[in-house]
């Protein structure tokens, strides 16, 4: 176990360091993508200076969660990134995959070291301006409970986006190429739990909360530390449950995985 | 006297150079439709974000039918029908010339009969139709079953509309060539790229209805080539631009195709006297 985890650190040691070779490229990066994927808030928070509300939530509370989700996706996209099938795909295409089995380690932890992806830390950077306007914008009656929930929240996020990279990144054995649909329930999740999700149909939340249980990893979550109503009249003890849904995601998505690690056949030369 | 390379020389009658343009067209075109499973899941995918913005934009609506001109139902379309050009227009992430450059295949492509401008022209030509037809149109038939859209109402409604996505599909196109040519001077030309492609996101109005912005910033972007490539198809679509405003639309359009292949060819010149390729 510690070896495994000398071993993890030094292969992220390796991406951190290839990676700064050209420090001014890689800030330039950086700053680029923070400003970009800003633009789409900004783009939102003007649209809404003619609405001023969004199912009777206000900017501040939609960017609460947006922050948060932005800032998660970030640090889930930035350390998974092995497991981000984009990458994946011609990984296992290629026959690098064959290498990684080879090896006397553990295969979840070399795929796991295989990518550290820094420039990351513009969209983490992002989601921090975000939840910081949030936080300036809305009166958020703290308690103790609420302070401590924050942070298991966003390394919740962090873990059930994880394992949507995991299962994501399995398909891969059977397809051997990228399924661009998979998009929907990453990036889709991503974007959803970024608005107030009772705004959507019925059928849409039923399949982000029963097959995809995004909805509380951020809503359920958010109404809580918000205190906000909620329409759609869930029984408060779900408002606490992302941490626990996050964890039983993780162990299915990792069960997933080695099932289709167990069944992987190479492409062959 | 000064004797022209054995290349420009070579007596190619314009006959011949449009049929091999129709030629590399079609083979784009078949190579695209080939792709089955790729086209089916972006299309899914597509959907499913037409589905969630229109989502939004309902939310935001409220109880008001109308804001700043455009209708809830033309949001509701304006979102479906931008979601169904994504794969057409493909503005936002194009790096096929660039990996020839790094790759060395650019080379054979550099000595092809036609010209290197055209020969990308008839690729990116031949991928456009070929993601029309197997995603952009099945895709919005799709989506409005879902949701209830407007359609255009007249023949020339319908006319203007196709005239102003052809137009699009070459503005976006001049601006993804030459972005592509910074491979000519750089390594790092995906960077430039991801850099580039993002404002072409910004200002082309697909993330919501440039109407819907402040105005400062929507006259803006409608200036902007990428304003004037996904937002007025869409706008003459629903039927929020008509008569006058139409005529300078597609005006808009022209000019910026015609600045884009200028610059295109003027770059594209300068490129190709960097161009250093290594035998083997």
């Amino acid at each position: 176990m510690r070896r495994s985890l000398k071993l993890l650190l030094r292969l992220l040691r390796i991406q951190v360091r290839s990676q700064l070779q050209y420090p001014a490229s890689f800030i330039l990066e950086v700053l680029s993508s923070a400003l970009t994927l800003g633009f789409f808030f900004l783009t939102f928070a003007l649209t809404f200076t003619r609405f001023n509300q969004i199912g009777r939530w206000t900017l501040g509370e939609v960017a609460f969660v947006w922050g948060i989700t932005e800032f998660s996706f970030g640090i889930m996209d930035m350390l998974f990134n092995g497991f981000d099938y984009d990458a994946f795909g011609p990984m296992v295409r290629r026959g690098h995959f064959d290498q990684l089995l080879l090896r006397p380690v553990n295969i979840t932890l070399q795929v796991l070291g295989s990518r550290l992806v820094l420039r990351r830390l513009g969209k983490i950077l992002e989601g921090v301006v975000i939840f910081g306007f949030g936080l300036s914008q809305i009166e958020i009656t703290w308690t103790l409970a609420k302070v401590l929930y924050l942070p298991i929240l966003s390394l919740s996020q962090v873990i059930f986006f994880g394992s949507l990279f995991i299962i994501g990144a399995t398909t891969t054995y059977w397809t051997m190429e990228r399924l661009e649909i998979l998009n929907i329930f990453t990036y889709g999740s991503s974007e959803i739990m970024s608005y107030p999700m009772h705004i959507f149909p019925r059928a849409l939340r039923m399949v982000f909360t029963f097959v995809v249980p995004a909805i509380f990893l951020s809503y359920y979550p958010a109404v809580f530390i918000l205190s906000k109503p909620d329409p759609l009249n869930a029984p408060k003890f779900v408002y606490f449950s992302a941490p626990l849904i996050a964890c039983a995601f993780l162990f299915l998505a990792l069960r997933f995985w080695r099932f289709g690690v167990r069944n992987y056949k190479s492409t062959g030369s | 006297m000064i004797q022209s390379s054995p290349l420009e020389s070579q007596p190619f009658s314009l006959m011949e150079l449009m049929n091999t343009f129709f030629a590399i067209l079609r083979t784009s075109f078949r190579r695209q439709l080939a792709y089955r499973a790729a086209n089916l899941s972006g299309l899914a995918t597509n959907l499913m974000f037409g589905i969630f913005r229109a989502w939004v934009l309902i939310a935001l609506y409220q109880d008001r039918t109308s804001v700043n001109s455009l209708t809830i139902q033309g949001a509701i379309t304006y979102a479906g029908l931008a979601q169904s050009v994504i794969g057409f227009l493909s503005f936002f992430h194009w790096y096929e010339l660039m990996n020839t450059v790094y790759d060395g295949q650019v080379g054979s492509d550099l000595i092809k009969p036609l010209s290197f401008f055209s020969y990308w022209l008839g690729i990116d030509g031949g991928r456009a139709l070929g993601s029309l037809l197997i995603r952009s149109i099945p895709l919005f038939v799709v989506y409005s079953l879902f949701n209830n859209v407007i359609l255009p109402q007249t023949p020339l409604q319908w006319i203007a509309f196709i005239s102003a996505l052809l137009f699009s599909w070459l503005i976006s196109f001049g601006w993804r060539f030459l972005v592509n040519l910074a491979a000519f001077w750089t390594p790092n030309a995906i960077g430039v790229g991801r850099f580039a492609f993002g404002l072409s996101w910004i200002f082309s109005g697909f993330f919501m209805p440039l109407v819907l912005l402040p105005d400062w910033l929507a006259n803006f972007s409608r200036l902007t080539p990428f304003g004037a490539s996904v937002y007025i198809p869409i706008q003459i679509f629903i039927g929020n631009i008509q008569g006058g405003d139409l005529v300078k639309g597609l005006l808009i359009q022209v000019i910026w195709i015609l600045i884009l292949f200028t610059l295109d060819h003027f770059m594209m010149k300068l490129g190709i006297k960097r161009l250093v390729i290594q035998g083997g």
